[in-house]
């Protein structure tokens, strides 16, 4: 009874909760079915089983392996499903693990990823979210200073690019060949965003081939030079050499480097001391040990700084908040680089440009950012997340996409009403962005992806997703212009994100989500009707008034204040 | 006594700085017999900066060249900086705020003196918790009566006048039981949790002393308890502290209840931290909180070192424990530790807001802290003479009660729709306790505020807090009425640091008020937008 250990008391007040778990995912649940399927997924077998459940103790049920996912109908409390992500060693029965292999592994059987099985429909189509043109468009381009090139269209420049490039109007397409050999992988410095205003621009690149040798390429040095010069009043380029200097000097023995002050002199380089992804792999791996099976409790905090998960989120917070402020300011225009240019060089600029540009924190933009940063500039998802591959000690897999995910959820909690989407969209995206039932994040590059013809044979995250924007809304959000987010990126304001590490033990748990999520979607509701209200009366004002009248909280107002405290 | 005789200088040039938000302001600064002004000068805004003397926490004074500087620790945490012209002027300041700031009449304190507009003299003080509560309490049964036992406070000095016992004792066996009792305090009903047909207790502990001496009046009152509760029901005592310091209690004349002489009863040891230790673990907290030089890679397991959090982790358990063994398991339960006035009232409020929907109203929970707290004999006079800052060495201080609001922050964090105040009501609680304007929380106990007449000579806090124009900032325009038990996580990855309380001064990204203020905007916009008219006058 009482005597027992205090924290049994929260065990009981799960139980609900298990029990009205029901579709996370808009999976439609048909109960004559023994279990709910995707259109496209097909059950391959089925067996009784019991769950060692490492929470809750072993559950008997019946596990079912169908293509797509294991799922575990309990016979003793309802439903409950378990996806591949909980490996469990309960049932190592020769087949039904051989059977899993395969299917959790296809790739290494030669199977084909489910995302090309999938026949789920939605009405609308996610592949259409993110138009290069459009967004360039968006951003003012091109300019007097910018121009689009198609010289990447069959990926001859680099393969790792999109086909889509926006470089200097300056600059010829001959020039940007000769740039193409002194970057590591052709990885050439284009432009990612523009500032409205100033027009400075962050500019993102790979490593420059310097070598022990110290070769320079005077085509490289006036490609950078000319990027300055599209902004007048800017005496010197920032480059943001993403690595901590020690890595990038290191960098040298295998052809790499830096761009050092001697030979770029309108050129300043500062290096933001973000680790590699194998650092990075390793501190995740830390931060699992701590969290899972069983949660480490005596000391916690301690045992979290020990992962240094948290201290690597506030270095890549840093420097992308020192990136934003550069731009934002108008001193200069920024380059940024890391090794190739695809892993610390995306979480930067992308980071950059939701502090600086409020669209991308509404659920299109972010998407838009999401598919521009990541995906098209060649984010190599496949080997960083190993889809359908079984080598799990793979060297290059790292939590890099994660990370940023990780960042952007720090931001929100920073600024409840900055963002239009909450902690459920970061989630789902994380979800499938391991799923496979998507073809969002497949493929390392643009070119793999038309080569596989993704577009046409799967079916976009954007579209699961778009078609039920509700779920995924903030109902604090206020849109507003111009202002920019500095976050503090100071270990004191930064937390472990407890809902997605811990979310599957029950003991962190409080509460059954559903009131809350409920409370959510009316408040959701009622803004909604008050904003279309407060429309009404303004445009009523503004037929009677010369000039329409400012809005109560008229956000844009909000000046930009910089915090920055290390 | 005259105020003037501590008051070294009038009036001096000065300079306040008032940390990296707010620009700094010049003018007049005046030392008054309760604050400190700044008076911009009649050309600027004509804004008054006012500081209460009392919240004062510690003063540090540096003099350079022909001026001085004067840094102002408050007790709220918050962090001042006055530069001041002349010498002269900066060292007199200092030590009249010196003076005044720790002045220890009750009578002459800013209360006694505060006068708002629109408040009147004996509002709310009418709230008579244990009368109103025993209200509440008669209508679910009628196996508890209201004593005037305490009538003149000679029973137990820290007991208010009334108090709820078993119907079946009469006031020769509660006397007798006070005997027993460190200070007079016998059980007394703190709660009854009516769908179990339980009850919550607390009291000190016994005097059992090394000869373990029993009271035969003590005994029958527990037995009452059992008897007039659910049938069957067995009952618990919660003791806050280890069984060992329990029985080394016995050698000062204290002790606990021997297993023997209360049949249904059962003792259960749940220690604690109180007193010195916790008070520590404040000062550590905050200091690790405004330290601009911490290298923050090591914030975390500072921050672990700090034990504030485990400090508040055990609380909510205990309270958890206790609350859980009269829902779930249909027993009575006798919370004490020594006194009974510190972690005692911890657990027994938490216990209720966890199962009492009501105390989670705004109404509800001023009337928890008001009964158990306030008339439960908190000493908030001793332990909040100094927050965090002060250099001297803690005699009584001890933030028991900021850890009870820590607690419940806690609850409000993770059951953000369940209690209908927000972190508003809790950092003005914070505040108050503290150093005030209102009469609320001075002195120890009932009877000290009965002899200095508190209640007829200064405002009520309630009062104050419960004005039209103060709701935004304490109400939780979440709210909805949620008739559960609130059941929260205590693991450590559940519990965070209250950023809005320990961090407040120090630049918070986007302050929670503006969150807050959007959802109030969207809730009550619609009414709004409705009752205005576009207006076309110029």
């Amino acid at each position: 009874m009482a005597s027992s250990s205090t924290s049994k008391y929260n065990s009981h007040s799960l139980e609900n909760e298990s029990i009205k778990r029901t579709s996370r995912d808009g999976v439609t649940r048909d109960l004559s079915e023994a279990i709910p399927r995707l259109p496209g997924e097909t059950l391959i077998t089925d067996k009784e089983v019991i769950y060692i459940c490492p929470f809750n103790g072993p559950i008997k049920g019946r596990v079912y392996i169908t293509n797509y996912r294991l799922y575990l109908r309990s016979l003793e409390m309802d439903m409950r499903n378990l996806r591949f992500a909980l490996k469990q060693e309960g049932h190592s029965r020769r087949d039904m693990f051989e059977i899993l292999t395969r299917y959790a592994f296809p790739l290494a059987h030669s199977l084909p990823l489910f995302a090309f099985l999938n026949e789920e429909k939605f009405n609308v189509d996610g592949w259409t979210v993110y138009n290069p043109v459009e967004e360039y468009r968006r951003q003012g381009l091109p300019n007097h200073h910018w121009r689009i090139t198609f010289i990447n269209k069959c990926y001859e420049l680099c393969d790792t690019y999109p086909a889509l490039l926006v470089v200097p109007y300056r600059a010829s397409d001959d020039d940007l060949r000769r740039v193409a050999t002194f970057r590591s992988r052709n990885r050439i410095p284009v432009l990612s965003w523009i500032h409205p205003e100033n027009k400075t621009v962050i500019v993102r690149c790979s490593q420059p081939l310097v070598g022990m040798s110290g070769k320079r390429n005077k085509d490289d040095e006036k490609y950078l030079d000319i990027i300055r010069e599209t902004n007048r009043q800017i005496s010197k380029l920032t480059i943001y050499d993403a690595r901590p200097s020690v890595n990038a000097v290191a960098n040298k023995a295998t052809g790499g480097g830096y761009e050092s002050d001697d030979v770029y002199h309108n050129a300043e380089l500062f290096f933001l001391d973000i680790h590699n992804i194998h650092v990075m792999r390793e501190s995740l791996k830390k931060v699992k040990d701590i969290v899972y099976p069983n949660v480490e409790e005596s000391h916690w905090l301690s045992s979290l700084e020990s992962t240094h998960w948290l201290e690597h989120i506030k270095l890549v917070l840093t420097g992308a908040i020192q990136v934003a402020d550069k731009v934002s300011s108008g001193k200069s225009s920024v380059l940024v680089h890391c090794s190739d240019g695809w892993d610390r060089t995306a979480q930067l600029t992308s980071l950059a440009m939701l502090m600086l540009d409020s669209f991308y924190r509404s659920i299109e933009g972010f998407e838009i950012l999401v598919q521009k940063e990541w995906i098209s500039f060649g984010h190599k998802f496949s080997s960083r997340i190993g889809h359908g591959d079984k080598n799990h000690t793979d060297a290059d897999r790292s939590p890099i996409f994660l990370q940023f995910i990780d960042c952007v959820w720090q931001m929100s909690k920073q600024f409840p009403t900055a963002f239009e989407f909450n902690e459920r969209f970061l989630i789902i995206i994380l979800d499938h962005l391991y799923s496979c039932r998507f073809g969002t994040f497949l493929f390392n590059c643009e070119s793999a992806r038309e080569r596989q013809q993704v577009t046409e044979r799967t079916v976009s995250l954007w579209s699961l997703i778009n078609s039920n924007k509700e779920k995924f809304k903030n109902p604090f959000y206020t849109k507003e212009i111009n202002r920019v987010l500095y976050p503090v990126a100071s270990m004191r304001h930064l937390e472990l994100w407890v809902n997605y590490y811990i979310r599957w033990n029950p003991r962190i748990k409080q509460q059954q989500p559903n009131p809350v999520e409920q409370r959510y979607m009316e408040l959701l509701a009622l803004r909604d009707e008050y904003i279309k209200r407060l429309e009404e009366l303004q445009l009523a004002n503004s037929t009677k008034l010369s000039e329409p009248p400012t809005s109560p909280s008229s956000p844009s107002q909000m000046m930009p204040h910089v915090q920055t405290h290390f | 006594m005259e105020f003037s005789e501590l008051i070294r200088t009038g009036r001096a040039q000065a300079q306040l700085l008032r940390g990296p938000e707010a620009p700094p302001l010049r003018g007049t600064l005046c030392v008054t017999g309760h604050h400190l002004l700044l008076s911009p000068g009649p050309q600027s805004t004509p804004d008054l900066w006012l500081l209460l003397l009392r919240s004062v926490d510690s003063i540090e004074k540096r003099v350079a060249g022909d001026s001085g500087t004067i840094t102002l620790r408050c007790k709220d945490l918050r962090v001042l900086q006055l530069e001041i012209e002349g010498v002269e002027a900066t060292l007199d300041i200092a030590r009249s705020i010196e003076a005044l700031s720790s002045l220890e009449s009750v009578i002459t304190s800013f209360p006694f003196f505060y006068r708002p507009k629109g408040l009147r003299l004996g509002d709310s003080w009418h709230f008579l918790p244990p009368e109103r509560y025993y209200k509440r309490v008669a209508r679910e049964t009628d196996a508890w009566r209201l004593s005037e036992v305490n009538e003149d406070f000679g029973l137990c000095p820290s007991y208010p006048r009334a108090v709820i016992v078993p119907r079946a004792v009469d006031d020769d066996v509660l006397a007798r039981s006070a005997r027993f009792r460190q200070g007079g305090r016998f059980p007394v009903l703190s709660y009854s949790h009516a769908p179990s047909g339980t009850v919550l207790l607390r009291s000190s502990q016994p005097l059992t002393g090394p000869q373990k001496r029993r009271c035969a009046e003590d005994e029958e009152l527990l037995r009452a308890v059992l008897a007039g509760a659910r049938p069957g029901a067995r009952g618990f005592i919660l003791d806050t502290r280890s069984a060992q310091a329990a029985k080394q209690a016995r050698m000062t004349g204290g002790g606990t209840e021997a297993k023997a002489a209360y049949p249904g009863w059962k003792r259960l040891h749940r220690p604690l931290e109180r007193g010195r230790p916790l008070q520590e673990s404040f000062v550590r907290l905050v200091e690790a909180c405004g330290d601009p030089e911490q290298s923050m890679d090591r914030w975390l397991s500072r921050l672990e070192g700090c034990r504030w959090l485990a400090h508040v982790k055990e609380a909510l358990s205990t309270a958890c424990l206790a609350a859980q063994a009269m829902e779930r398991e249909g027993a009575c339960i006798l919370v004490h530790g020594a006194e009974g006035t510190d972690s005692t009232l911890l657990v027994t409020s938490l216990a209720q807001l966890i199962l009492d929907p009501m105390s989670r109203t705004i109404a509800g929970f001023q009337e928890l802290i008001e009964r158990e707290w306030i008339q439960a004999g908190h000493p908030f006079q001793l332990r909040c003479a100094h927050s965090a800052f002060s250099q001297a060495r803690p005699k009584h201080e001890a933030p028991t009660f900021l850890l009870f609001l820590d607690c419940v922050w806690q609850l409000g964090r993770q059951f953000p729709l369940s209690l209908e105040f927000g972190e508003g009501l809790l950092l003005a609680l914070f505040e108050h306790a503290y150093a005030s304007p209102f009469g609320t929380f001075l002195c120890n106990s009932e009877k000290e505020r009965c002899l200095c007449e508190v209640r007829t000579r200064t405002h009520s806090l309630w009062s104050g807090l419960n004005q039209p124009k103060e709701q935004r900032k304490l109400r939780n325009p979440l709210y909805v009425l949620n008739p559960l038990a609130i059941w929260p996580s205590v693991e450590p990855q559940s519990l965070r640091l209250w950023q809005g309380l320990f961090l407040r001064w120090t630049h918070p990204p986007e302050p929670a008020e503006v969150a807050w203020e959007k959802v109030w905007q969207i809730v009550t916009g619609r009414e709004e937008t409705e009752g205005s008219q576009p207006t076309a006058s110029a």
